[in-house]
């Protein structure tokens, strides 16, 4: 086992170290965001163990730094599904919210599936309602840009003309792709959530090799 | 299926101190003004970053946020939290204009559009004819430009289209905490 993830040149992090938030390295890609801190102590020497984990096409790299352990990255950002609001809401995530971003994603899926029922049902009225389809796109919309579901949200821009339109057979082909846009998203987060708690679940037992 | 590939290093770390990072102290800026682009540990997001406490303001400001939406509110109260902001959080414009009649007072009104019993704009309306003077922004999924007109109109400050960033609200956060 000798592939090398990142260089840490001779042990040392490169970029700076912030005490109580722990290591940030450079990389210009992504970044570090901490997991499960049991303190870090600037005096000791460190231990640095460097994993990546994958499972089906999420990939995730982890830092054990004396303990705590500093996940890398998001890579769903990668994959176009999720922007920087996505982001944002990790960086909301703490000791005094630590599963914020689990609640927040738990949620959203409850009310898109909500809203994606009643979408159906009001398309398949004789008169459709286009002021009420437009007010659940509407709410969709927000919703979904505010987790970052970029995809979804620019579905629901397209939705909405359709919506301004009365365009009902264009309607009920948004209404199609955001379904499909949102199953593809749930699935990636619950890929990613229960790639999380796998490593949270591995971290107390990952052997230290001498 | 799962792989792991582990490289195990042991090093004697030194503190990189400088700029005022360093020891244990929370990184702080003392006149409230966010990080210059080269003081950040983390990648590109102009110091906006709320989670590391990169700005901090000097003042306990108070916030409201309009939204019938629970995704949206929940997402919006913690950000405004996350810079020390006293948030509450209603769910309908007449629940925010009763507050404000009640004697309740925000620095800040984060207002959706489409909300139950009244709407933002009807809201912004009676919130502005009780002569409330707090900076309202209109926070919504909305984005066409007559939605946008209607609102200033009505008497919103600025108009954002969702989703709140920290790159949008902080710039207002420290504009109202300078005054």
């Amino acid at each position: 086992m000798t592939s090398c993830l990142w260089s840490l040149e001779n042990g040392r992090a490169k970029g700076k170290f912030v005490a109580d938030q722990g290591i940030h390295l450079k990389d210009p890609l992504l970044d570090y965001r901490p997991m499960a801190n049991k303190g870090y102590d600037a005096n000791k020497p460190t231990t640095t163990m460097c994993h990546q984990v994958s499972q089906k096409d999420v990939i995730m790299r982890l830092l054990f730094v004396d303990g705590s352990l500093y996940l890398k990255g998001n890579p769903a950002i990668f994959h176009g599904y999720l922007d920087d609001q996505f982001t944002q809401l990790q960086k909301l995530q703490d000791e005094s919210n630590p599963d914020f971003v689990v609640e927040v994603v738990s949620l959203f899926f409850e009310d898109s599936e909500k809203l994606l029922n009643n979408l159906t049902r009001a398309l398949e009225q004789q008169n459709v309602d286009f002021r009420q389809v437009d007010a659940h796109v509407h709410q969709f919309k927000g919703s979904s840009s505010s987790i970052g579901a970029m995809r979804v949200k620019n579905v629901c821009v397209a939705f909405r003309n359709n919506c301004e339109a009365q365009n009902h057979e264009g309607s009920l082909r948004c209404l199609q792709q955001v379904k499909y846009e949102y199953s593809l998203l749930k699935n990636k987060l619950e890929t990613l959530f229960r790639l999380e708690q796998q490593i949270l679940a591995a971290g107390g037992s990952i052997p230290i090799m001498e | 299926m799962c792989y792991w590939i582990i490289i195990l290093e042991k090093s004697k770390t030194q503190m990189e101190s400088g700029r005022g990072f360093g020891g244990s102290a929370t990184r702080r800026i003392p006149n409230g003004k966010s990080l210059e682009q080269g003081d950040t540990a983390q990648g590109n997001n102009n110091g906006m970053s709320n989670g590391h406490g990169y700005v901090v303001l000097r003042n306990r400001l108070t916030a409201l946020v309009v939204d019938d939406d629970r995704i949206c509110r929940t997402c919006e109260k913690a950000l405004l939290e996350s810079y020390g902001v006293d948030t509450q959080a209603v769910e309908n414009g007449r629940d925010a204009v009763d507050l404000f009649a009640s004697g309740a007072s925000f620095n800040l009104v984060l207002m959706a559009k489409v909300l139950p019993v009244m709407n933002g704009l009807e809201a912004t309306r009676q919130i502005r004819a009780m002569g409330i003077r707090s900076k309202i922004l209109a926070v919504t999924a909305a984005a066409y430009e007559r939605e946008r007109r209607a609102f200033l109109e009505a008497g919103a400050d600025e108009f954002i289209e969702k989703p709140l960033t920290p790159q949008i609200l902080v710039p207002i956060l420290l504009e109202l905490d300078n005054n």
